[in-house]
């Protein structure tokens, strides 16, 4: 390995474990995963140390996330591939949401100086009360340096549902694009070009187009490709136990979809140690990915999760609020000797508060206005620890109280109720 | 047996039924019961323990259910309860015969990382005088990343100086945002407290503010 990878890494490890800012509205998150993954499609050493840094910044509506994998042999740093997306994320209106999805992503592999791909996608989201929702978007990848020759057409739809610690996820995808096909390609592509050629097919040749003279049309043509692929998931928490299971099949004629990515099935179990580290393990069989060049290949990994702020855990297909920004937290005499409890916060379906006066049980705040939200109690005279959450997010301490870290190392809002009679 | 008699059989067997179930019903809505035989009791001791010692229990059982709540590991929740306990006999000790709520607030400050010692400055007071917004601003600043020492120091400073409820808060503001802006927090409220007014000594008797 040599010195300037050595020094990316240490420059990684050292981001890691930079303190974020929690008191902002912005916040960063990161995570690094380093474990053996061993993978039998040849693109990267059979077996090596795997190292996956991911940083995201969050801000109530805005997502970036900067992720990548490297393999660490006792020769190199192989860097496998890096990903940099953005999501911008629209208030909720009637339970109705919308998101726009931006990727920019580069793999690399031996064989080749890598792919790139940029990608658009815009989504409409409804959703049931944070327990269930579906969704619908469309949008389009233009990859670089892969058989795909053209801008592809990515639709999606799904549905998706919590049940208890559980998060059920079904998506349909469809792909459509122009790719070359060729003797270098894929056994399908070959086979198309042959038929093609050999006009043996009926039907099949209108799809295709050659794109080199006579003498090469026998290696080399141009046809439309679309294929589906039809996935269900599942996320379930007990405790500090996380799973993640995932099976799908892809469909499409011999032409598009090889055997090997024909039907697919992975999962992964992580087991919190700490709040900050974690083992994860798993393994499985992805299918290929041709808008980035990848291949199909089956792969197992083992090894631990360093979080220094914990990015949470996108279990359901939409990108809620990280951290939805409280205009106001106010507390103010009400009627009947109760305290009420003011909050301004626009573009959310629920508000709730818990704290000591309620047992640490969730207590629903009312809207009364586009962005006004109250709430009466009776809270006796002293300092009380209060939480807010919107929209099921993480809980927070209240904008505008002092905080203390809890004894179980939460940030609580710390409200003090001063007794009016004296 | 009289045909009345049988005719009101049933509905006394549904009365039984209900009453029985009674019990049951009020067992599933208590949280503690989600806890381990062996920590309930444990909880259970030192909250009673609290109560025959005039400690703030209440603490010691909100504490509880909080961890309860946020599913935490119930040997886990007792190591806290006992370690609020200490806590809460400690601030007992160090500032006398205060209010619950006031031994419930220093603490907290004691769980942030500050000294009972640091607590003393605070077991003489004005009548009336409350110090309930001092120990949560004390406690936010040790949170935020003041040394403890800097901290107990200035809030003690401001206490003796007669500071009311007002002064504490507007200083609070100032080293919040100095320090979201970017500063390092012990200079943050190093900075703020020379700017921070306090009372003349000719006026310290009077009535606090708020």
């Amino acid at each position: 390995m040599n010195e300037q990878k050595v020094a990316i890494l240490a420059v990684l490890t050292a981001a890691l474990l930079v303190p974020a800012h929690r008191e902002l509205a912005a916040q960063i998150a990161s995570k690094l995963d380093a474990g053996q993954f061993t993978v039998n499609d040849g693109t990267v050493p059979s077996s090596a140390l795997r190292l996956a840094p991911t940083f995201e910044y969050q801000t109530p509506y805005a997502t970036l996330t900067a992720h990548g994998s490297a393999f660490v042999t006792e020769q190199s740093l192989q860097i496998a591939d890096g990903v940099l997306s953005g999501t911008f994320t629209s208030p909720t209106v009637y339970g109705v949401r919308a998101e726009m999805i931006g990727n920019a992503s580069r793999a690399v592999d031996e064989r080749s100086l890598g792919t790139d791909q940029v990608d658009v996608q815009t989504r409409v989201h409804v959703l049931f009360h944070q327990r269930g929702g579906l969704w619908l978007g469309g949008g389009v990848a233009r990859p670089w340096r892969v058989a795909v020759i053209s801008s592809a057409d990515v639709a999606d739809a799904g549905a998706w549902t919590k049940v208890g610690g559980a998060t059920f996820t079904a998506t349909f995808t469809n792909f459509s694009f122009t790719k070359v096909a060729s003797v270098h390609d894929t056994a399908s592509s070959a086979l198309s070009c042959a038929v093609a050629t050999s006009g043996t097919v009926p039907g099949a040749a209108s799809a295709m187009r050659f794109v080199a003279d006579d003498a090469a049309a026998s290696s080399a043509c141009e046809r439309q490709s679309r294929f589906s692929d039809l996935e269900g998931s599942v996320h379930w928490e007990l405790g500090a136990l996380e799973l993640n299971a995932q099976s799908g099949y892809r469909f499409g004629d011999s032409y598009d979809v090889t055997p090997d990515s024909r039907r697919w099935s992975s999962a992964t179990a992580t087991v919190w140690l700490s709040d900050r580290v974690a083992v994860i393990g798993g393994g499985g069989r992805q299918p290929a990915l041709p808008l980035r060049g990848l291949p199909a290949r089956t792969f197992f990994m083992g090894g631990l999760e360093l979080a220094y702020w914990p990015i949470s855990h996108n279990t359901i297909p939409v990108s809620l609020p990280h951290a939805t920004l409280l205009k106001s937290f106010d507390l103010r005499p009400a009627e009947q000797g109760l305290e009420k409890i003011v909050i301004h916060v626009g573009g959310v379906e629920t508000v709730e508060v818990m704290g000591d006066f309620s047992d640490w049980t969730p207590l629903t705040v009312t809207r009364h206005g586009r962005d006004l939200w109250e709430l009466a109690l009776p809270l006796s005279p002293g300092v009380h620890q209060i939480n807010v959450r919107v929209d099921d997010g993480p809980w927070m301490a209240p904008p505008g109280l002092p905080t203390m870290h809890d004894s179980y190392d939460r940030d609580v809002g710390l409200l003090v109720v001063k007794d009016n009679k004296s | 047996m009289k045909r009345s008699s049988l005719r009101s059989l049933p509905l006394r067997a549904g009365a039984l039924l209900c009453l029985a179930a009674v019990p049951a019903v009020a067992q599933e809505t208590d949280p503690f019961n989600k806890l381990d035989p062996n920590n309930r009791f444990s909880i259970e001791l030192m909250i009673d323990s609290a109560r025959n010692a005039g400690l703030p229990s209440d603490a010691l059982r909100s504490l509880a259910l909080e961890g309860i709540a946020l599913k935490i590991d119930g040997k886990r929740i007792v190591d806290r309860v006992r370690r609020e306990f200490t806590l809460l006999r400690t601030a007992r000790t160090t500032l006398g015969p205060v209010s619950d709520e006031e031994v419930k607030a220093a603490a907290a400050v004691l769980n942030s990382g500050a000294k009972p010692a640091q607590l003393a400055a605070f077991k003489t007071r004005e009548q009336g005088r409350s110090d309930l917004q001092a120990f949560t601003i004390w406690a936010d600043l040790i949170t935020r990343g003041v040394p403890s020492e800097e901290a107990s120091s200035a809030i003690s400073k401001l206490w003796e100086d007669g500071a009311d409820d007002a002064i504490f808060y507007g200083l609070w503001k100032s080293v919040q945002t100095d320090i979201s802006q970017g500063l390092n927090p012990g200079a943050a409220l190093q900075n703020r407290i020379r700017e921070t007014p306090v009372r003349t000594p000719q006026s310290k008797g009077a009535p606090p503010e708020g």
